[in-house]
């Protein structure tokens, strides 16, 4: 039990000579916090994947003669989405399910349950619909049932991406105590904010898909950067036009009142930063604007009521970037994807030339004829926000947009964004937890807490 | 009743009911079958879809019948059609008044269904709402693409049928990480008792819907 994990001579691929992840010798302490830090698309996933056991069961190949002295019955993984991690409708059937899986007895199941629970915060939500959850509080309570299977090594794939930053501080010293109680914490992640406090080990993961651990002092050198808190110097939304224009709205989902707000207005043709935490609200606000929830009192586009617009006018006017790529597909390769946003989408910027350089911005060229599914979660996001991009409605909702991105792809999304803007400029509201590289490229700042929208820059002043 | 009995029950009484042409039979099993939904205190609109949509199989039914056939026997087809409500109160009598868990729970417990059978349909069946999100999103996302699909185009069942591969490929993924293990033994959360007065009211219901049979025309 003792014995450090060793991963020796593993070379994991999905189609022949082309390896997503390299290692010749790897090692990770038992007991320790270790962080495998790298770009979209280095390999970080694939090797937790590999150490539950997941792969190659499910798909891929790994050559002979890997050697991983793990075994995937002592971990237990957290999923990059939570919600593809349940099979029962609750927390605490989910949870039940697992523990008897492990065969634990069921005087002993109601206690690990309850004690888990109690660690993460969620008792509250132990017998509620995962359907009601929202993504944080889904997250918690994957984390949760993790937590209550008592496995030695516990991996979590990007487990913050859709947390905001007090949650992630919470969810952190929670891990932090495993890791006190003997666990081993292995996570995979490619923003470093937050990780300060718990001084996990760095193992870095290049585009080369190969694996290197960072001494102490250029691991604490890369921390340290990515504490440096952020200022988002804002001016308020009143201060513009408005494009969208709410009165009395209130919106809702079972069990609880997300908004319930009197005025309010989005700048047009401005970059909105919505924030706010895990569950307040955000992303089904941009699911009303995009007219997937209902929602009550008045809300105008341009003056015009969203009543009045058709389905198939509504999608001319407002695009929603979905919070997962995978949804915003409708074919099979990326070139399929790219000639349908190309046909349909009426941004004068994607000029063929134009087009190229942005498929090469965003590190896609030479992926035409993939699959667009398998495309690793980073690709996915990159062509969905491009395919949106193309299409150039007047209103742009971007849920999570840089979820799964590393700093330099994000900042490559940010970059295409401001270019459209400069040729024919949208009106975007982004949600994201991420506020790293948003300085300077957002207007202005509005944050739901409380059911109410505050203009941030407001408030400050 | 034990859900597994129950469940039993309503699979043998249909069988049975469609080898037999007694109309009195499924009358009085209507009559069992609406009360016992009843009891559950389902929604009005849950009643009222449970008892319009079988409406139209079984008015096709016994218009086909009785209209179409050289005998125009009426009296078949009202077997017929009333058959249609049988299957579908009773069936209707057992989910209403079962969690798909327990179901499912007592399904593994008293059964012996493997594991894998009894959690895989249950976890498909906590897709269906996912199911129906997922329709939205699929139209919503090719509305912003400048493309309609209406509930015929092939592209809306191309991808929907693709998230059902990808999901059945998660699931099998998300139940492995909570530690499923085919045909490995499992604890159980809660036991689903199997007592003798389950097997005396299967025993006595079954019985007496013999005596019923046989007694009425």
């Amino acid at each position: 039990m003792t014995d450090p994990i060793t991963i020796q001579n593993v070379i994991f691929s999905y189609q022949a000579h082309q390896p997503v992840l390299q290692l010749a010798d790897l090692t990770i302490p038992r007991g320790s916090f270790t962080l495998l830090y790298g770009p979209s698309g280095s390999g970080k996933s694939t090797l937790l994947r590999l150490l539950a056991g997941l792969l190659p069961k499910y798909g891929g190949h790994l050559n002979a003669q890997a050697a991983i002295n793990l075994a995937p019955q002592e971990t237990a993984m957290l999923f990059q989405d939570p919600s593809l991690q349940f099979a029962l409708d609750t927390p605490q059937h989910e949870a039940e399910f697992a523990l008897e899986n492990l065969q634990v007895h069921r005087h002993q199941m109601r206690h690990r349950i309850r004690d888990a629970f109690a660690t993460v915060g969620i008792s509250d939500l132990a017998d509620r619909q995962f359907a009601t959850l929202s993504g944080g509080e889904k997250q918690r309570a994957a984390l949760a049932v993790v937590i209550a299977m008592h496995r030695p090594v516990i991996l979590l794939d990007e487990p913050f991406a859709s947390l905001d930053a007090k949650n992630r501080a919470l969810l952190l010293a929670q891990l932090q105590a495993q890791v006190a109680a003997g666990k081993t914490v292995i996570i995979a992640d490619h923003d470093l904010a937050n990780y300060q406090a718990v001084q996990p080990q760095i193992i870095r993961f290049d585009r080369a898909h190969q694996a290197t651990q960072l001494p102490e002092a250029a691991a604490q050198a890369l921390l340290t950067a990515a504490a440096q808190p952020i200022a988002l110097p804002t001016q308020a939304a009143r201060t513009w036009p408005a494009a969208i224009v709410g009165r009395k709205l209130v919106l809702e989902r079972p069990h609880q009142r997300l908004l319930d707000q009197a005025n309010c207005q989005i700048p047009a043709n401005k970059i909105t930063l919505l924030t706010g935490e895990s569950g307040s609200g955000k992303s089904t606000l941009l699911k009303c604007l995009a007219k997937l929830v209902p929602y009550q009192g008045e809300l105008t586009l341009q003056g015009r009521s969203l009543q009045k617009y058709r389905p198939r006018q509504w999608g001319r006017q407002v695009g929603l970037v979905f919070q997962h790529a995978a949804d915003q597909f409708l074919n099979v390769t990326m070139a399929e994807e790219l000639a349908l946003s190309q046909a349909q989408g009426r941004h004068p910027y994607f000029t063929p030339a134009n087009l190229t350089a942005a498929i090469d911005l965003l590190g896609l060229t030479g992926l035409a004829d993939r699959v667009v599914y398998s495309l690793s979660g980073g690709q996915q996001k990159k062509l969905q926000l491009l395919v949106m991009l193309m299409m150039g409605q007047p209103v742009l909702l971007l849920d999570e947009p840089f979820a799964g991105l590393d700093a330099a792809s994000a900042q490559a999304v940010r970059q295409l964004i401001t270019a459209c803007q400069a040729v024919q400029p949208a009106t975007i509201i982004v949600v994201s937890h991420q506020l790293a590289g948003l300085a300077g490229w957002v207007d202005c700042h509005l944050h739901l807490s409380h059911q109410q929208l505050q203009d941030l820059a407001e408030v400050r002043s | 009743m034990n859900p597994s009995l129950k469940l039993l029950l309503v699979l043998l009484l249909s069988l049975e009911i469609s080898f037999t042409q007694k109309l009195v039979v499924n009358l009085l099993l209507i009559a069992v079958g609406l009360g016992l939904v009843i009891a559950t205190r389902p929604g009005l609109l849950t009643l009222l879809r449970l008892l319009v949509v079988p409406a139209i199989p079984a008015a096709t039914l016994s218009i086909t019948i009785g209209l179409f056939t050289p005998g125009h026997d009426w009296f078949f087809a009202a077997v017929l059609a009333s058959r249609v409500y049988v299957y579908v109160l009773l069936g209707s009598a057992v989910t209403l008044s079962t969690p798909p868990l327990r179901l499912a729970r007592s399904l593994e417990q008293n059964a012996h269904l493997p594991a894998k059978f009894a959690y895989g349909t249950l976890a498909a069946i906590n897709l269906l709402p996912r199911i129906v999100t997922a329709v939205k999103t699929i139209k919503a996302a090719g509305q912003m693409r400048g493309v309609t699909l209406s509930f015929w185009s092939p592209r809306l069942y191309f991808k929907a049928i693709l998230s059902a591969i990808t999901w059945s490929e998660q699931l099998a993924q998300a139940m492995e990480s909570h530690g499923f293990v085919e045909n490995q033994p499992r604890t159980v959360a809660q036991p689903i008792p199997l007592s003798k007065i389950d097997w005396l009211r299967f025993v006595g219901s079954f019985g007496l819907a013999q005596v019923v049979l046989i007694a009425f025309p």
